[in-house]
């Protein structure tokens, strides 16, 4: 917590509702990552109880968004938080938002699991598990750097985006002509694309919370900013 | 049907720029200003210009010397014993400083509106025209036009207009205080300047007289010193930041109460210790 700086304020009281909701945030993170990976386990190695969990744990992470958007509305409510304190609150707001999603979109790639059309296709399975595991590398570092509200962490991180893209491209290539060599295996192909589809959003959604990890520690707005201004940035803070 | 294009959002507050006003937007321009009780400094070398026709507000821990400030802008400091001022404070690039201005005049100029209401004891009507009489005026028409603008312009006139003549000490707190405003403006002054003007007031008061000052800016320049960090949030166009004597920062409200640029400030609007 090294810029968060937030054990400061004459309020004690404050001090701990912002702590609080931190940890929760933090929380939130370890949960989405654990129901991630455990996705991803389940498809490689196509355990249908370990999917059945992901599914089944979802509301978990449902449940802490609705009560940190709570908490969150209450230290508005009751402290008016200002400057970094207003940032650091609107930068979890919508960062929890982009949790919950993830969390969604690891709910979808479970999906392929109990679709059961694992040993068939290992090969297939192989690249979607090896797309799965940059995204889920790229999670595990957005998460460290918010915890750090590490900015530089952040710039790179973002700058990483790029390459989930062409994997998925490249492994939706991949896809398209497997549907074309053998027709038959349209509708379980669709099922790793949508997959493919999800990892690549939970990229975006990574890169959307480090665009509020930069806004707390800036103050700036970087969305739809060019990757060279944002690069700009990293190196006026180093 | 309303269009509104994302650009019109961006642009609809526009920002000016503090640190390059023309002469036209200048209502006050405050160089080098120091002042002493005794030996004691009080403000360092404060130089800020706060333009016209807008809010300005200044905040700040106690004794940091943001009322010391508001109160050299109408010279209210010379009646103090000991107290030394250096440096310039032109109103409309005129220095009030210098020896030949008429202080009288110049606090014509520049109205004041205290922490506590001060109505006189006399009746509203003669609390609002006290200022014209001072000045000559005793047209029972035209003292009757300003009682009923002046008092229009602080939101007062609905609830008292049937009871002119009634003692001024009968109305309530955020009355009182409407009233001293209405007072301040009668004698229509280019500035007006509010020490805390919500302080002894409750909640509802307070939001009357926040609106009123919203509504006062679009014929005078207001300078407001406010304890309350909300307020001034909510009231300013532009905030200054005092800490100790000296002027920490200076910006537009937004970006003062969003994006601060010195830690000081961050520390004091977010309530940490400094």
């Amino acid at each position: 917590m090294d810029n968060l700086n937030i054990g400061r304020h004459i309020s004690g009281q404050f001090n701990e509702d912002l702590e609080r909701v931190i940890n929760h945030v933090m929380q939130m993170g370890g949960l989405v990552e654990k129901q991630l990976s455990d996705a991803l386990t389940s498809v490689y190695e196509s355990d249908e109880e370990l999917a059945k969990r992901v599914h089944a744990n979802d509301y978990q992470v449902n449940k802490l968004e609705v009560s940190i958007d709570d908490e969150c509305t209450r230290i508005i409510a009751k402290r008016q938080p200002a400057a970094g304190d207003l940032r650091l609150i609107m930068a979890i707001v919508k960062t929890i938002a982009d949790l919950e999603r993830i969390g969604d979109e690891a709910e979808k790639i479970a999906e392929v699991t109990l679709q059961s059309l694992g040993k068939d296709h290992k090969d297939l399975l192989q690249n979607l598990d090896n797309l799965g595991r940059r995204v889920l590398e790229t999670l595990q570092t957005t998460l460290d750097a918010f915890t750090r509200m590490d900015v530089n962490a952040a710039i790179k991180i973002h700058r990483t985006d790029a390459k989930i893209d062409r994997e998925y491209e490249a492994l939706m290539r991949q896809l398209m002509t497997y549907m074309m060599e053998e027709p038959r295996s349209i509708p379980q192909i669709m099922t790793v694309i949508w997959s493919a589809r999800a990892l690549e959003r939970i990229g975006d959604r990574c890169q959307n919370i480090c665009e509020y990890i930069i806004y707390f520690v800036k103050g700036k707005v970087v969305r739809h900013t060019s990757p060279e201004d944002i690069k700009k940035l990293k190196d006026s803070t180093e | 049907m309303i269009t509104v294009s994302p650009q019109n959002i961006a642009n609809s507050e526009s920002k000016i720029d503090l640190a390059n006003l023309s002469p036209e937007q200048k209502a006050l321009d405050i160089n080098n200003l120091n002042l002493f009780y005794g030996e004691k400094q009080a403000l360092n070398d404060i130089s800020m210009a706060i333009p016209k026709g807008q809010v300005t507000a200044f905040i700040g821990p106690s004794g940091c010397g943001k009322s010391t400030l508001l109160r050299c802008i109408n010279r209210m400091n010379d009646l103090v014993d000991g107290c030394r001022i250096e440096g310039q404070i032109n109103l409309h690039g005129q220095n009030i400083y210098e020896k030949h201005v008429d202080v009288a005049a110049l606090r014509r100029k520049v109205g004041m509106v205290f922490q506590r209401p001060n109505p006189f004891p006399k009746s509203i009507y003669e609390n609002v025209v006290y200022g014209l009489r001072i000045m000559g005026e005793n047209n029972r028409r035209v003292l009757d036009e300003a009682v009923e603008k002046s008092l229009k312009a602080a939101a007062l006139w609905n609830e008292v207009k049937d009871r002119l003549h009634e003692s001024a000490l009968g109305l309530s707190g955020g009355q009182q205080q409407r009233l001293v405003i209405a007072r301040a403006i009668a004698i229509e002054p280019e500035v007006l300047l509010l020490d805390e003007p919500t302080s002894a007031l409750d909640p509802i008061s307070t939001l009357t007289i926040e609106e009123l000052i919203n509504d006062l800016k679009k014929q005078f320049t207001v300078v407001i010193v406010t304890h309350n960090m909300q307020q001034a949030a909510r009231v300013s166009d532009q905030t200054a930041f005092m800490y100790m004597g000296d002027l920490i920062e200076y910006s537009d409200t937004n970006t003062l109460f969003t994006t601060p640029a010195k830690k000081k400030t961050e520390d004091y609007i977010t309530g940490r210790y400094g």
